[in-house]
């Protein structure tokens, strides 16, 4: 049967306008467990010398889902939303 | 400053129900979104049981008019083995004791109806405008205005400062504005995320493959839902969000698409993927606080999704109404204080949607100790395969060996079986029974008594009193049912 398979970032649209900064991290509460890294669907989180660290792009590349957020137990990790009207369209939910 | 009597945060199904029964109630409100359009940041399309029609009639006469509209009659249950082979399909479907009930032509049971929320939100919302709410679209709240330990507004991304008499807090799982008046910070393991990925496909194809039904997945691995629309369906998964967390979400989904059964379905029906989303939904034992001074919270917010199946969206319309309806009880009396507010915990522990969270931590038990355990659903799945064995046709027609050495062979592998969950079942599914309400124990017992012929003649109420001194339990179960 053929492959079907799908890629996260291709299926995610985005409206225009700049979302502005929405992700913090506190590195000196991070303990680098990695648990961020390990929920997100975009694959945004590295670790990098025992810490966690965010993609620069994560503006664009962010599902607006707040794993990271919610997963962290030492609240390490801010998250707010984009600006009013921009980021993340769900067309099709 | 702008002056509101209610400032509601968020234009989801909760947040615009909310708005909508404030401004019937005559209180000047206002609902904030801040997507573009409500609908635009929607957490997941929805199957809506038939509680809906009796609930929310305004709102479900609308819904066969909407595009992703699909009728709903029974939901089909597929479960695969270790080796990915489809092994049981079975449908749940409610009995049809009285059809008329609540909508003329569903039954009770797993009957409703599969909706997107890009199409149901806008629909709520623009039902709340007409109600005379105003919509702010596209803005986002990123605080409230806290005075003496009150809540007496929220700002706005841009500075604007909009005071209310009372703010219901609408505004999704990560609640901003819940953690901003100190209500609560993360949920601290009660929190499942929720990967799902919209299929399109042909509908006439799916109209005959799968019908007015939603599917689900169940394997040895985490279970999947299969909600379907109508010309396409969503498969999604769920996991709480704990530190044992192994895999990456998508992957979730990918394990169920390399069932073969399901990439077959796909085939036939045209399916590809079009749309991944992933979501937060609180999945807990019971809702924390759900009110502070000058503010409430409602749905996803106050922590209010089903213990039992994660369903939100008729938790937060009724959580919302029950918040306007207090808000304007709190106003028309002067005080909005914590303590006026608390009122609004008191009517929804009242309302059905207290009653489904009153056994909250029984149902979330089950899931956390069946589902979540890829082991132990390996052999709860063996179990449900020789189960559904016993069955008449299944054993009659067992063709491995001579028809009652066969059906000698099924009891011994149940009895095998059984012990492995009967502790299962003691510790999970036998607290439940106290859900059970007392005057259905006692119809049953009196039910019982007209078949035993040596007891007939003993009146009902002896013959109860007579098994409540047998049995301790079962006498306080009793309690207060005589007569009825």
């Amino acid at each position: 049967m053929e492959e079907m398979d799908f890629e996260v970032k291709e299926l995610v649209y985005r409206g225009e306008g700049d979302t502005g900064d929405f992700i913090s991290l506190d590195p000196e509460r991070c303990d680098g467990c990695g648990l961020c890294a390990k929920v997100c669907s975009a694959g945004l989180w590295s670790l990098k010398e025992g810490k966690a660290r965010l993609a620069p792009r994560y503006r664009e590349l962010c599902l607006e889902c707040a794993a990271c957020w919610e997963i962290c137990a030492r609240e390490a990790i801010d998250f707010s939303y984009p600006a009013g009207g921009t980021g993340v369209t769900i067309r099709y939910g | 400053m702008e002056k509101w009597d209610v400032v509601v945060v968020g234009a989801g199904p909760g947040g615009s129900y909310a708005a909508k029964t404030a401004a019937e109630l005559g209180l000047k409100t206002v609902f904030l979104e801040r997507g573009k359009y409500p609908g635009e940041k929607n957490s997941s399309g929805a199957g809506l049981g038939t509680r809906w029609w009796r609930d929310f009639p305004e709102i479900m006469g609308e819904l066969p008019k909407l595009p992703s509209y699909r009728r709903i009659d029974m939901i089909v249950i597929k479960v695969v083995d270790e080796e990915n082979r489809l092994r049981l399909v079975q449908g749940t479907t409610g009995s049809d004791r009285d059809g008329s009930r609540w909508s003329g032509s569903l039954d009770k049971g797993m009957a409703g109806a599969s909706i997107y929320r890009a199409d149901l939100d806008p629909l709520i919302a623009d039902l709340a405008v007409a109600a005379g709410a105003e919509l702010r679209e596209a803005t986002l709240a990123t605080g409230v205005i806290m005075e003496g330990g009150v809540v007496r507004g929220v700002v706005t991304e841009k500075g604007e400062r909009l005071a209310a008499e009372v703010v219901i807090a609408a505004d999704g799982a990560m609640s901003t504005m819940a953690r901003s008046a100190g209500v609560r910070n993360r949920w601290g393991g009660g929190c499942t995320l929720v990967p799902q990925v919209d299929f399109a496909c042909d509908e006439e194809k799916l109209d005959a493959v799968v019908g007015n039904a939603e599917w689900c997945w169940f394997g040895p691995f985490n279970g999947a839902y299969q909600v379907n629309f109508r010309e396409s369906f969503h498969l999604g998964a769920g996991k709480w969000l704990r530190p044992d967390w192994d895999t990456r979400p998508q992957d979730m989904l990918k394990r169920v698409m390399e069932i073969p059964a399901f990439r077959k379905f796909c085939k036939v029906v045209e399916a590809r993927p079009r749309e991944y989303q992933a979501h937060l939904l609180p999945w807990l034992k019971k809702p924390p606080k759900t009110f502070a001074g000058g503010m409430m919270l409602v749905g996803d917010a106050g922590g209010f999704p089903c213990p039992l199946d994660g369903e939100g969206i008729w938790h937060a319309c009724m959580s919302g109404r029950i918040a306007a309806e207090t808000a304007a009880w709190a106003i028309s009396r002067g005080d909005v204080s914590e303590r006026a507010l608390a009122e609004y915990e008191r009517r929804w522990k009242a309302s059905p949607l207290g009653l489904e969270h009153s056994f909250g931590s029984e149902f979330v038990e089950i899931w956390d100790h069946s589902i979540f355990d890829p082991e132990l659903m390996k052999r709860l799945i063996q179990l449900i395969l020789e189960m559904s064995e016993i069955h008449p046709f299944s054993v009659l027609f067992d063709w491995s060996d001579d028809h009652v050495s066969c059906l000698n062979q099924h009891i011994e592998h149940l009895f095998d079986l059984l012990p492995e969950f009967s502790q299962f079942g003691k510790r999970y599914i036998k607290p439940l029974n106290a859900a059970i309400s007392p005057r259905v124990v006692r119809r049953a017992l009196l039910q019982a008594k007209v078949r035993m012929p040596a007891l007939r003649l003993l009146p009902d109420e002896a013959y109860l009193k007579a098994l409540s001194l047998l049995n301790k339990r079962l006498g306080e179960r009793l309690k207060g049912t005589a007569g009825r």
